[in-house]
């Protein structure tokens, strides 16, 4: 028997149910699968409610973190296989190395030294990273991950000898005795070379709505500049595709419920940035839950921004590296065949389970959102549950967290 | 702004369900099947506007739509329509209901459209040349196989092409051209827009544009490669192209020797040089060409049946209307080439029996044709040369 919560996933919803059991007297671990806690709140520029940049939120937590001794954390950790009952579970767990020092080392001019480069998976491929890296400032944990995969014959010597790496790590299996589990292993943005009439992910200057986050973020690959990939241009002529996968059988048959807003929010983003471009915005519906109306008035007031009823159903490269859309404006119908600098898909949440194999005993409907396990002391929280903001996955995480302090209750 | 009031038809709606458009109201007209069409024109494009005309039931902006033909049925809108509404089988939903609404006697179409009213489609051919061949039976002393003269086996015989084969075919054809005609004009005149239309510049007549429609789009198929243009769908939907060319190309043969046998055997009444005598020999340049239209047909047929059967159904279906063609065409043709195997084997009872359903499958397919999918053929025609006339494309 055992008190103690394993919550899977140390992202936005993970974090919170974490703190939350602990401040409450519980002993928590967090497994985490990268290297680093916040999840994909950490890859944004800004984020609802507030629109604060992620630090802000991120930075509180961590804090909390660490400042609680009753929450212990594992990076680089996946659990492998989970045995027991309600109650009584041991999980275990596999921990891939680090290869760094277990303290927050700056191993910056050894990485600047490194000649391998990969694409960055945190700028999902929007800059390049070492194999020795840290992908923002603010990381939690601050270490350096030392990804011997992408090391050069001239980085293996570098490294070979150098203080506070250990590039012949082995990976550790361990296993942890729990009473109750907070699944929270949230999203992944929908795969957009899946978008075969959407240019497969293959078209220049066409980006994920998560990689305009990257764009307008101040720690990412262009400071923060909202720029054309190719040619580090302003764009003038921007438009927002919705619902690129999302509400669809072909891809994901439910709406992600954030793409609206997503879109609002990067709106604004372009016309703080670039005041003169024009922005056109071609939806099915459009989204804009409870409070979140006040946003939706905000962008439609902003004198270029327009709004076109329409689902765009083919994206194809233009001269000069622009990009051409086919779209219907189903109110006037016509079809319009228009030419942007920078295309903006606003791709929606796929669950991070789907399509894999999960070692939890818990039932996910046929999307992979987990639909179910409650009776076995398993309890989701976030997006891996269905498509959500971060406060409302803040709510849906304090929620798991109490059901699963109540399930180890009294033990 | 002019104010409309619509009038939803709930029990148009229905019928457009039964005739195929189930999927209708999973529609939320996001506009993806007007994109993925590289047919439909940028003004007015199709087939989102049918969507919603269909889920409403309006049904004279459905029937009066020149768009419905313009549509090539390749279904690009439904392998990339997010909801399976299936635009493309709503399409051919609303056109089969233009077949079966179209022209009277309406009664055949309403036994066109579903399998009860199959019995009686094939009973009155069935009946009308059973008939013909108790009659010739009584003029053979009552043998109903009988042989020529010198031992052949000579369909004449029983099927004379004088008083039987040719009247009632003759009658058949020219009855189904002046119900396509009148099919025509009415389908014209549901074509034309409210008010006035004024055309400016030069105009062409009618028949000029056929000339067009004829060489540009019927003999080289080229809009059938037009609708391999449209946005990448990610799903290997097979091409209908050579299937339906090889189709045409066996129809157009086979009208042709049909035609000069019938010019040998009438013409030659008057001069005995381009006298011709059925059977022909297999050497015969008209023969031959005769039997190359059959293996085009039969290739054709191959390869269209072989198309709908690998559709997925999860995004493009086939419906009755389909299948029924699909069917006539390979009876018709498997009839056909029997008889003559038959007649070549020498086994007399079998040859007359096969040429007797070949007889009776030959007459449904052109007598019912204004109510079949066949009808696209004419009315498409129609359409396509009305478009050109009124300068939409």
């Amino acid at each position: 028997m055992s008190n103690a919560i394993l919550v899977v996933g140390g992202g936005f919803a993970g974090l919170t149910a974490a703190i939350e059991a602990a401040e409450l007297g519980h002993d928590v671990y967090i497994v985490e699968k990268s290297p680093w806690l916040g999840g994909r709140v950490a890859q944004l520029n800004k984020y609802f409610p507030k629109l604060c940049p992620p630090s802000c939120g991120l930075e509180i937590q961590f804090q909390r973190i660490r400042k609680n001794p009753r929450i212990k954390f594992f990076t680089l950790a996946e659990v492998t296989g989970l045995s027991g009952s309600k109650g009584n579970y041991v999980a275990k767990v596999r921990l891939s190395p680090r290869r760094t020092a277990p303290h927050s080392v700056d191993l910056g001019l050894l990485s600047a030294t490194l000649e391998g480069e990969t694409p960055s998976e945190f700028d999902l491929g929007l800059s390049s990273r070492k194999p020795l890296y840290k992908p923002m400032p603010f990381a939690f944990p601050a270490r350096y991950v030392l990804d011997v995969d992408h090391l050069t014959r001239s980085d293996k010597a570098r490294v070979a000898g150098a203080r506070f790496l250990f590039p012949s790590e082995e990976p550790k299996d361990i296993e942890l005795n729990v009473g109750a589990v907070v699944v929270a292993t949230g999203w992944k943005p929908y795969d957009v070379t899946r978008l075969s009439n959407l240019g497969a992910g293959a078209v220049k200057n066409c980006v994920s709505n998560m990689q305009l986050e990257r764009l307008a973020s101040a720690c990412g690959p262009t400071r923060g500049r909202i720029q054309r990939p190719t040619d580090g241009r302003a764009p003038h002529d921007v438009a927002f595709v919705q619902c690129a996968g999302s509400r669809d059988r072909n891809h994901l048959n439910y709406c992600s419920y954030i793409c609206c807003m997503a879109t609002f929010k990067q709106c604004l983003y372009m016309a703080e940035q670039h005041p003169e471009a024009r922005m056109t915005v071609f939806y099915i519906d459009l989204r804009a839950p409870g409070r979140y109306v006040k946003v939706l008035e905000k962008v439609q007031a902003l004198p270029n921004v327009s709004f076109v009823k329409g689902k765009v159903a083919d994206v194809v490269q233009a001269e000069g590296d622009r990009v051409t859309l086919t779209v219907e404006d189903a109110v006037r119908g016509e079809k319009l065949t228009l030419t942007y600098d920078l295309v903006v898909l606003a791709t929606g949440m796929q669950p991070s389970l789907a399509g894999g194999t999960m070692p939890l005993p818990m039932p996910v409907d046929e999307d992979g959102f987990v639909a179910g396990g409650e009776d076995a002391g398993i309890f989701a929280a976030g997006c891996a549950r269905m498509p959500l903001d971060v406060t409302r996955t803040a709510q849906s995480a304090t929620a798991a967290a109490l059901k699963a302090v109540q399930t180890v209750q009294g033990r | 702004m002019a104010q409309q009031m619509l009038k939803p038809d709930a029990a148009f709606a229905r019928e457009i369900a039964q005739a195929g458009g189930q999927s209708v109201k999973k529609c939320y007209q996001c506009a993806t099947c007007a994109v993925a069409c590289p047919l439909a024109p940028a003004n007015a494009p199709y087939p989102r506007k049918e969507m919603i005309w269909a889920s409403w039931g309006l049904k004279d902006k459905l029937r009066g739509d020149v768009d419905l033909w313009l549509c090539h049925n390749c279904g690009n809108c439904s392998d990339l329509c997010p909801r399976g509404a299936r635009p493309a089988e709503m399409m051919a939903a609303a056109r089969n209901m233009v077949y079966r609404d179209l022209t009277a006697p309406s009664v055949v179409g309403k036994w066109m459209s579903s399998p009860a009213g199959l019995p009686y489609l094939f009973a009155i051919p069935a009946i009308l040349w059973l008939l013909v061949w108790w009659i010739a039976a009584g003029f053979n002393g009552g043998n109903w196989f009988p042989r020529a003269a010198d031992g052949r086996i000579v369909f004449g015989q029983i099927f004379y092409g004088d008083y039987t084969i040719d009247p009632i075919f003759m009658l058949t054809f020219f009855g189904a051209v002046f119900v396509l005609y009148r099919g025509v004009r009415k389908l014209w005149e549901l074509f034309r827009p409210e008010g006035k239309l004024l055309v400016v510049g030069r105009t062409r007549h009618w028949i000029l544009h056929l000339v067009d429609v004829l060489i540009e789009e019927v003999v080289t198929h080229g809009r059938f490669d037009d609708c391999e243009t449209g946005p990448a769908t990610g799903k290997a939907t097979p091409s209908r192209k050579f299937g339906h060319m090889f189709l045409v190309w066996s129809f157009i043969l086979l009208a042709f020797v049909t035609a000069m046998v019938a010019l040998g055997h009438w013409g030659g009444k008057v001069i005995p040089l381009i006298k011709i005598e059925t059977p022909m020999s297999l050497l015969f340049p008209l023969k031959i060409l005769a039997n190359v239209g059959a293996l085009l047909l039969l290739c054709g047929l191959g390869i269209l049946t072989a198309r709908r059967l690998a559709l997925n159904p999860d995004d493009q279906g086939s419906g009755y209307y389909d299948w029924y063609l699909l069917g006539i065409i390979w009876l018709v043709a498997v009839t056909g080439i029997g008889t003559q195997c038959f007649r070549l084997a020498d086994a007399i009872r079998p040859a007359f029996m096969t040429y007797y359903l070949h007889l009776v499958f030959v007459w449904m397919l052109f007598a019912y044709l204004p109510w079949s999918k066949l009808g696209h053929f004419v009315y498409r025609t129609a359409a396509l040369v009305y478009v050109r006339m009124y300068g939409r494309s």
